[in-house]
């Protein structure tokens, strides 16, 4: 690794301050299982690099106003433990599950998996899927995004360099919503996705509501399959329904070929995936009413 | 420099290195502690797998400044020179290891799993080892040995597989 300066602030108050003070020669250590492999290839110092993992406002998990309110700095295995994930989005236990093997989801973090921000990341999906948002501090003030638009390209996400990603808001109206993941991997430990897909869903009155299908390592950022979803909104409760529902979210998704998997592979698994998501949000609905 | 105090393996120990030390890297050229093995480098194989307060992380994948205050267990914390720890000879009874280049990681990954003092089953051990790669034996010992390890130290059982694909 190349030498560069290290500081530990003991507040995120401090952390902003010092990203402004050294912006842009100055990248952030959350967990450090992306951020530290990288640094062991660049050929340039970073700087300065500022360790965020030991600030106390960055974790916990908690109900606020808006939602659940989720720190950037909790931890995958943190998420899987936690009771109010448990009770209220307990799809975010599937996803975080599949995030690389024990030791990553011990270091890693929810808020690390998303500023990442790399096509196939295993948090996006069901994120997106439950409309989750972010909230973003900087110097002066703070402030409030669609997590959609929090993703802009591969490893490019919305924050400026002054500006550090606080927390993950579910809103409140999607806690308990029934929704699926599902990831395709090479195996089931630390595997990249090939294809992963998160669906969410109410029934009413015999009717699709609120469906939500997101589809990762598909695109350049995490997406939503919208078209597929208005395939279903609205319309009448059927299975044949969320069969073409699913080869619609085939047209919208642009894989790519790579030495994982080909293209026509990778659009298989789109279907499958977004099928069987879709297939276990509605029985959990089902099973709700 | 980054000034670093901690415990390992229960000893309290003080150092002074610079920032772009990794913990694996303290851990071996500043302690002398060389079970965690330097194997790919950036997360994939597990074979520098040590104990943070309880948990098992990649020592390549900490810098040593984030372990400031913290206790890490290695694989030297283990036995004594008298004794193995269970782990360690269930592993040997079994013959988990040809090369043992990821033992200890392997080890230290069953240590944490056991620790957490939950009922185990077969899958939920592979799903708890998927962080560590072995090249020699194919898994099959080192699942059998952390079955024991874990019969020897619980008394519990791991429910029998039926099928025989480990």
């Amino acid at each position: 690794m190349k030498p560069f300066d290290f500081i530990q602030p003991l507040s995120t108050k401090e952390a902003i301050s010092a990203l402004a003070q050294y912006s842009p020669e100055v990248r952030i250590l959350g967990g450090g299982t992306d951020y530290l492999v990288e640094l062991k290839h660049v050929t340039q110092s970073p700087g300065v690099i500022i360790d965020i993992s030991r600030l106390k406002e960055l974790k916990g998990i908690g109900l606020v106003d808006a939602g659940l309110r989720i720190g950037a700095g909790v931890t995958h295995t943190e998420l899987m433990e936690n009771a109010l994930i448990k009770e209220y989005v307990p799809v975010m236990i599937e996803a975080a599950h599949t995030v690389g093997a024990v030791q990553t989801r011990n270091l890693g973090t929810l808020g690390g998996n998303l500023v990442t921000c790399v096509p196939s990341m295993d948090s996006g999906p069901t994120l997106l899927a439950l409309d989750a948002e972010v909230t973003v501090l900087k110097e002066k003030g703070s402030r409030r995004s669609n997590l959609i638009d929090f993703f802009v390209a591969p490893r490019k996400t919305s924050l400026n360099p002054d500006e550090l990603l606080y927390e993950i808001i579910i809103p409140r109206e999607n806690l308990g919503k029934p929704a699926s993941f599902i990831k395709f991997g090479l195996r089931k430990g630390q595997a990249l996705a090939l294809v992963n897909a998160a669906s969410a869903l109410r029934i009413e009155n015999g009717k699709f509501k609120d469906v939500r299908i997101a589809l990762g390592a598909v695109a350049p950022v995490v997406m939503r399959a919208i078209k597929a979803e208005e395939h279903l909104e609205g319309y009448p409760v059927s299975d044949n329904l969320i069969l073409e529902a699913a080869r619609i979210a085939v047209e919208e998704a642009k894989p790519i070929d790579d030495f994982r998997a080909s293209k026509e592979y990778r659009n298989d698994l789109i279907e499958v995936g977004t099928r069987r998501t879709l297939q276990a949000a509605l029985a959990a609905a089902n099973q709700e009413r | 420099m980054t000034d670093i105090t901690l415990t390992i393996n229960g000893e309290p120990k003080t150092t002074s290195v610079p920032p772009e030390t990794t913990l694996l890297k303290l851990l071996r050229e500043d302690f002398n502690f060389t079970g965690a093995k330097v194997g790919c480098d950036v997360g994939d194989c597990g074979a520098c797998t040590v104990l943070v307060d309880g948990l098992a992380v990649n020592a390549c994948l900490m810098l040593a400044g984030q372990v400031e205050g913290k206790g890490v267990l290695t694989i030297e914390g283990l036995s004594t020179l008298e004794e193995y720890h269970p782990i360690q000879k269930a592993f040997e009874d079994v013959a988990s290891l040809q090369c043992g280049f990821c033992g200890p990681g392997m080890i230290m990954s069953t240590k944490a799993l056991i620790d957490q003092g939950q009922d185990l089953t077969r899958q939920e051990i592979k799903d708890a080892l998927s962080g560590n790669l072995c090249r020699c034996t194919g898994y099959t010992k080192i699942i059998e040995g952390v079955i024991d390890a874990y019969e020897e130290i619980t008394g519990k059982k791991v429910p029998a597989n039926k099928s025989r694909v480990a």
